[in-house]
């Protein structure tokens, strides 16, 4: 490739392709490693180039290194070990706890159970329906309901009618009034002994608010 | 079988390095990488009767971790199309930004950092054959035959995808696109 200015000079892709050929321990192309000595100017690009490649090439090197320590390396070549032990063995049947296989190997007997309860419970079911069914249509239960209501309304007990207490009478209203007032207070106040006497001085949102 | 693991175990030692470099070029994640080359040396040792010695036992393997971390890359993809995306753990960071500098000189740390961190990323925005091959040549230390018979790409276009990669890479590193 002739470039403006110089007379001959390698092209990109054939400095490339001397790198390559270096870089694989083999010799370079006789014409293209003469022109590399004669000319400053290719060998300078040559020598970027080189330069270049090797400083991505060791960058990535050393990072790489970095990550995969020899401890790695180790802990990596290990677990493949452990691995490849498990090639070619036959798959491992794991056991199931004794209950469950005892369980299992039961399965037949044991499915007879269930067929018993499904049918406990259909029994008790229409038993049930059916006591549901001749109570409401009886006539004579169904009249003397009313008079099981009202027996039972007699029959209600004491303790769930109002009880009468302190809080009917004002003085006590009052007074319970007061005990909670001072307990917020003593709550709102600072707990630090040396600030009690600040506390002191100062007004507090509770009286502003009773003086309004 | 057991001679055979043992004599496997010894090529997994050989080939684990520089089969780590490679996929944590591809992942860029400590455990991802660490998980594919475990995963590729298994595959291998399952299916070794398949192994051709028409080329050598790293060209066969190395093409079945890229195949892995191809995978890996397109299912990372899909989930973070789907979910948040995974960072760097925190741990390889600080493994990572540790190199480069000693402990007495932070701002030569700092810089490497950056400038890897710059590398990683305008490898990532290559292309993807040109990635694969940039990353054999580069850290897997193959040459363009043996990358040419782990992609089945032709080898001059395993060369041109090199040369494009190469000159993509110092464009976006000198800060020309």
């Amino acid at each position: 490739m002739i470039l403006p200015g110089h007379p001959y000079h390698l092209q990109d892709e054939r400095l490339f392709e001397c790198y390559l050929t270096e870089r694989s321990g083999e010799l370079i192309d006789p014409p293209a490693a003469e022109h590399l000595t004669d000319c400053a100017s290719c060998s300078e690009r040559y020598a970027d180039l080189v330069r270049f490649m090797e400083s991505v090439r060791t960058d990535g090197e050393s990072e790489a290194n970095a990550v995969f320590t020899p401890e790695r390396l180790r802990a990596q070549h290990q677990q493949i070990v452990r691995r490849l032990e498990q090639v070619g063995r036959p798959a491992r049947v794991i056991s199931f706890p004794g209950r469950l296989v005892r369980r299992t190997i039961t399965a037949s007997a044991g499915r007879t159970a269930p067929r018993w309860i499904a049918a406990a419970a259909a029994a008790g079911l229409f038993i049930g329906v059916a006591l549901g069914a001749s109570y409401e249509w009886n006539p004579l239960l169904h009249s003397s309901r009313p008079s099981v209501a009202r027996s039972a309304d007699a029959s209600r007990p004491a303790y769930l009618a109002p009880v009468a207490t302190r809080g009917s009478n004002q003085a006590a209203v009052a007074e319970d009034d007061a005990f909670l007032s001072d307990l917020e207070v003593a709550l709102e106040r600072p707990h630090t002994r040396e600030l009690l006497a600040f506390d002191a001085f100062t007004p507090h949102v509770r009286e502003i608010y009773d003086r309004r | 079988m057991d001679d055979a693991r043992e004599r496997f175990s010894e090529l997994v030692a050989l080939h684990q390095r520089r089969a780590s470099r490679i996929a944590y070029q591809y992942l860029r994640d400590a455990a991802e990488a660490d998980e594919a080359v475990q995963d590729a040396f298994v595959k291998v040792f399952s299916h070794i009767t398949s192994y051709r010695e028409t080329w050598p036992f790293e060209v066969w393997f190395t093409r079945i971790l890229i195949n892995g971390c191809l995978d890996r890359r397109k299912a990372r993809a899909r989930r973070d199309r789907w979910f948040v995306s995974n960072d760097v753990s925190s741990a390889d960071e600080a493994r990572v930004s540790s190199v480069g500098g000693g402990v007495g000189d932070p701002e030569r740390a700092l810089l490497s950092r950056e400038r890897r961190a710059k590398l990683a990323a305008a490898i990532d925005r290559l292309d993807g054959r040109q990635r694969t091959v940039f990353t054999l040549c580069h850290y897997g230390d193959c040459t363009p035959r043996e990358i040419s018979a782990m992609t089945g790409l032709n080898e001059s276009t395993v060369r041109v995808h090199l040369f494009r990669a190469a000159r993509k890479l110092r464009g976006l590193l000198r800060g020309k696109p």
